[in-house]
């Protein structure tokens, strides 16, 4: 091994090992130096060799000479093009987040079928949460002592409260209240001026209970509005159930509730169908058997394929393939006749959704306590 | 209601296997709870809806089956029972005092030895979740479970003067039932009584002293009908529901009273167990007539958007054993008597329905009629303030709408309270008078799980005794103001990042808020404020905002060092007053340059920040545009109880480029004022 392919083994592991412009420099020095440098050194060596060997050993210095000031060039180069401009940052830290909050599964849920039924042209109503026996029952149909009261366990105020509670719904639509002719009197609301909505006075009647369905929000709407009615009333709703894996003492409804001269239980079919479609899945299957809802006649309790197993049949279906969600129905005369609507004129339907339950099967949840913790761990987890 | 599908057979051909009847009597409306085989027999549970008290009996179920198959019924064997006779029977003398609660007493005496039933009689209670007793006593649950029509059976010898009397009981009276319980009776519960006293809760339970045993020889079957309120009130108010109160709370057949008992008469007599005597008590008050509807088929294609061919009609109607007379376009149909729940045109509808098939109803869409209205404003706002909040980095709560009454007193120490009467537990007793209770628990929740920055928000109704039901916003925030960073530590929340948000949020909803200095029982005296929004001629106390004392933060095993702050707004009082859904009408933008000052002053350290901004805007010209508070400092150089303020006063007009001079003039003008209404020195 000559010297010079020595020196050049000995630079090439240097430079592969510098890392700023300061190594380089040191480099630089100690093989270019004028003086001291290792180049300028084996030059010295030139004048005691053999006069024969001499311009072949020049030539090979020389040439070392300028591999290594162009691989000292173009390292710097390279070494410049990954540099870091003057106040450089890390930009891999990690930011200074802004906090962002959710809205509850809940809510996220509530408002998805609501904007569902917004686009079909529904009111969304709001309305009381603490009722009189006349608006969660009677006008329901359920009198005292009647046994489908057994279906909704109620809670009691301790003494009738007096609140006032302003009328539910818009102003009645002009065109809405503009006199029908005899042959299409479609009934008139009796427990208001006919103008009906926010013009009407407030309800003064006291509050006994806590409403057990939001349909009570469909009688007050009834009664200050003449048809055509075409609401969603979603809301909080209570029964007096314990706090288990899958029941609470309040939980939300969304109910519907449509009424006009041609309202037919296909339209309640059609209209049931594309909702869930749309909620769950442009596919799934949708079947509606026979039930009983004293508010409702025809009644229907509908069930939708089961998600989980396709229909084969698993636990969260109890193997039958299908899972109740919802129940319906026709407007009850009765009802109609309670809130001033003539029966003969108009047909109607109505329909309630628990969002809970809609919610547990949608997210996968198996713990209904869940939605009520608010721990931010199960919260975060759903879309902002 | 658990069925035996071979007993079911009896009643009516079944022309398919038991899970095919399961499934397509699920689809008419009897929910199927479960399917259990016994060899190639099954037990069937269907779980029977309110309104069908006539299917708590294998007959109603075996009518539906007939009318699914088009198969035919087959009517059980019935005794012969002799002349039936008003008031007595043999010995027997019955008198129905009160009508109204009994319009239909029927009664048969037969001479009986007591012993065990016969193995298939008792098998057949066994599959159906009924204990066999004795023979008597199993042919009236027999009874019970095929026609759905409850009996009762008295022992003869044991009734005083052998009468029955049947009444509503006396003051004072008492009974001691066949579960070994005495019980007080009120003076409008109906009893069957002897001569003495009472025997029986009647439609609801025997009495021990009559009770059927082993020493029996002559029994009194009894077969009524019983007001369905009467019974009900008298079965809650005793906490007693009992298989004869639940079917005659909805509703038993007047009709089958009579035939329920010559079949529980024929079963004595086929089991071996006695012989019925000739001659019954048939009290009856008056003949029901059957209720008749005029039914236009019209009404059909009107409810359900389907055309059923008359001929389908009938089929169906008949079936069920409803009476079908003229021809369409209108049918006389008689109801039958155990069809309690079908009153109008519209209940024969639903008959059609349910078993023409729910799958046959085309899917169609109601037509719009009229133009939809204008979304609830309250709505809207409702949407803009969750939209704010998430974006302040709250997320949203649920919590429940009632608390218990001790969390509700620390928030309303006295006065009135929303109650609940009949709560689940303490934890729900009361109606929420804030949100602020519910969103405690749940920071001390999150807390206890090891989140140290927790910022919730709820939007929901609290419940004011005297304000009534009110739409409320609230929030509660722990932990830091700005995260913890490699670049610096975090900075925990102060009263001002509380106050900040209420400012941000109102200031994007439109509203003109303030805030003052206002004690709340639950909050830290001198960090807690009222929130005043501005309204035409004033400002309503419209919420609150301040850090929550660490005492009831501590309650919650949230670490007392961390502040917790919240907030209130009564969205009811400002909805009128947001502006944020208004149409935005512009201004124009400066066209001419401004100019800015800055001033610092001197003044006491208790001069309030707002007495000062109001100073300012009252001694200020037009031009004075913003007036920014950008320092506040006590501490060296200053003396004791007082603080140095500085303001950053930005001049504009809308029309000229101002000059140095009227700035320096507005200025020197805000300073004087300044002076002359706080004593101010300008530094």
């Amino acid at each position: 091994m000559t010297p010079t392919d020595t020196l050049r083994a000995q630079f090439t592991d240097e430079i592969a090992a510098a890392r700023t412009d300061r190594d380089l420099k040191a480099i630089r020095d100690r093989y270019l130096g004028r003086k001291g440098g290792a180049i300028a050194a084996l030059m010295k060596t030139l004048a005691s060799a053999p006069a024969e060997e001499r311009p072949a050993l020049g030539q090979a210095i020389n040439a070392l000479k300028r591999e290594i000031e162009a691989a000292l060039d173009a390292r710097a180069a390279a070494l410049a093009a990954t540099a870091r401009p003057a106040g450089a940052v890390d930009v891999t830290l990690p930011g200074r987040v802004p906090p962002i909050g959710g809205l509850h599964p809940l809510t996220q849920l509530r408002t998805r079928i609501e904007a569902i039924f917004a686009r079909q042209g529904y009111e969304i109503l709001s309305g009381p949460e603490t009722e009189d026996d006349w608006h969660n029952f009677e006008a329901l149909n359920m009198p005292p002592d009647h046994p489908a009261r057994d279906m909704q366990d109620t809670l009691y105020l301790s003494a009738p409260w007096n609140r006032s509670v302003p009328p539910v719904g818009s102003a009645a639509r002009s065109d809405a209240v503009s006199a029908p002719s005899d042959a299409h009197d479609v009934g008139s609301p009796k427990k208001a001026a006919r103008s009906g909505g926010a013009s009407a006075p407030p309800d003064t009647r006291p509050a006994t209970l806590l409403r057990t369905h939001t349909s009570a929000m469909q009688i007050r709407y009834m009664e200050t509005h003449r048809p055509p009615v075409r609401v969603i009333a979603p809301g909080r709703v209570y029964r007096r159930d314990n706090l288990d894996l899958t029941h609470t003492p309040m939980f939300q409804q969304v109910e519907g509730l449509v009424v006009g001269e041609h309202v037919t239980m296909g339209d309640l079919k059609g209209t049931i169908i594309g909702f869930l479609r749309e909620l769950f899945a442009p596919d799934i299957p949708v079947v509606f058997r026979p039930s009983f809802f004293p508010y409702t006649e025809p009644s229907a309790d509908v069930f939708i394929g089961c998600q989980q197993c396709r229909g084969a049949g698993c636990a969260m279906c109890k193997r039958t393939g299908f899972i109740e969600v919802l129940g319906c129905g026709m407007v009850h005369p009765a009802v109609f006749e309670a809130v001033g609507y003539d029966p003969k004129a108009v047909t109607g339907f109505a329909f309630g959704v628990g969002i809970e339950r809609l919610a547990l099967l949608m997210y996968g949840v198996e713990d209904i306590r869940l939605f009520y913790e608010n721990d931010l761990r199960f919260l975060e987890q759903f879309p902002l | 209601m658990k069925v035996l599908v071979s007993w079911l057979r009896e009643l009516v051909d079944v022309p398919v296997p038991p899970a095919t009847l399961a499934r397509d009597l699920h689809m008419a409306g009897f929910e199927v709870a479960s399917v259990e085989p016994v060899g190639d027999d099954a037990v069937i549970d269907f779980e029977i809806t309110a309104n069908r008290p006539d299917c708590l009996g294998l007959l109603g179920l075996a009518r539906e089956v007939a009318t699914r198959y088009q198969t035919s019924l087959k009517a059980p064997a019935l005794a012969e029972l002799g002349a039936a006779d008003a008031i007595a029977a043999g010995p027997l003398r019955v008198t129905v005092e009160d009508t109204e609660r009994c319009p239909r007493y029927c009664a048969a005496i037969a001479d009986v030895t007591v012993g065990p039933s016969p193995d298939w009689l008792a098998r057949r209670l066994t599959a159906a979740g009924v204990r066999a007793i004795s023979n008597i006593v199993d042919v009236t649950n027999y009874v019970l479970l095929e026609t759905g029509h409850p009996l009762h059976a008295f022992d003869l010898a044991k009734l005083a003067g052998s009468e029955l009397r049947i009444r509503t009981a006396r003051p004072a009276e008492t009974l001691t039932t066949l579960d070994g319980v005495q019980r007080k009776l009120a003076t409008d519960m109906l009893v069957i009584a002897d001569r003495d006293r009472p025997q029986a809760l009647g439609g609801v339970m025997g009495g021990a002293d009559s009770e059927v045993t082993d020493e029996t020889t002559t029994i009194v079957l009894e077969s009524a009908w019983f007001l369905p309120g009467s019974i009900r009130r008298t079965s809650r108010r005793l906490g007693l529901s009992t298989e004869a109160s639940y079917r005659f709370e909805r509703g038993a057949d007047l009709e089958m009273a009579s035939t329920a008992l010559a079949r529980a008469c024929a079963l004595i007599e086929q089991i071996g167990a006695g012989k019925v005597r000739m001659g019954w008590v048939d009290a009856r008050a008056s003949k029901r007539e059957p209720v008749r509807i005029a039914f236009d088929l019209a009404q059909v294609r009107r409810v359900l958007g389907l055309e059923v061919e008359p001929a389908e009609v009938r089929r169906i109607l008949e079936g069920l054993g409803f009476g079908v007379d003229g021809e369409a376009p209108t049918l006389q149909v008689t109801v039958p008597s155990w069809r309690v729940d079908v009153s109008r045109d519209v209940d024969l509808v639903e008959e059609i329905a349910r078993h023409h098939g729910y799958d046959r109803l085309p899917p169609t869409f109601p037509a719009l009629t009229a133009p939809p209205p204008p979304p609830d404003r309250r709505l809207e706002i409702d949407r803009a303030v969750r939209r704010l909040a998430t974006g302040l980095g709250f997320s949203e709560a649920v919590t429940f709408s009632f608390i218990s009454e001790r969390t509700a007193r620390e928030f309303v120490p006295a006065g009135p309270l929303v109650a609940i009467t009949n709560p689940l537990s303490e934890s729900f007793a009361v109606l929420r008078p804030t949100l602020a209770a519910g969103l405690l628990d749940a920071v001390a929740h999150n807390r206890r799980h090891g989140r140290r920055d927790v910022r919730l928000f709820e939007l929901g109704t609290r419940f004011l005794p005297d304000g009534g039901e009110n739409r409320s916003f609230a929030w509660a925030w722990t932990g830091a103001a700005v995260p913890d960073h490699w670049s610096a530590r975090a900075r925990p929340i102060d009263f001002f990042d509380a106050s900040g948000v209420v400012q941000g949020i109102a200031s994007a909803l439109g509203l003109s808020i303030s805030l003052r200095a206002a004690e709340r029982p639950f909050l830290v005296p001198g960090r807690s404020a009222e929130i005043l929004a501005a309204n035409g001629n004033g400002a309503i106390v419209s919420g609150f905002v301040g850090q929550l004392r660490p005492e009831l933060a501590d309650a919650r095993d949230i670490p007392a060092q961390d502040a917790v702050f919240v907030a209130e707004i009564d969205l009811d009082a400002v909805d009128d007053l947001v502006t944020l859904l208004d149409l935005p009408r512009t201004r124009a933008l400066p066209r001419f340059p401004s100019i800015v000052r800055d001033i610092s002053i001197l003044v006491d350290d208790t001069l309030l920040a707002a007495d000062v901004r109001g100073t300012i805007q009252s001694a200020a010209p037009p031009t004075l545009v913003r007036a920014f508070e950008f320092d506040r400092y006590q501490g060296k150089g200053i003396p004791e109880g007082k603080v140095s303020l500085s303001y950053r006063l930005t001049f504009q007009a809308p029309d000229r480029t101002l000059t140095d001079a009227e700035a320096d003039a507005a200025t020197g003008a805000i300073v004087d004022a300044l002076a002359a209404a706080h004593g101010a020195v300008r530094r």
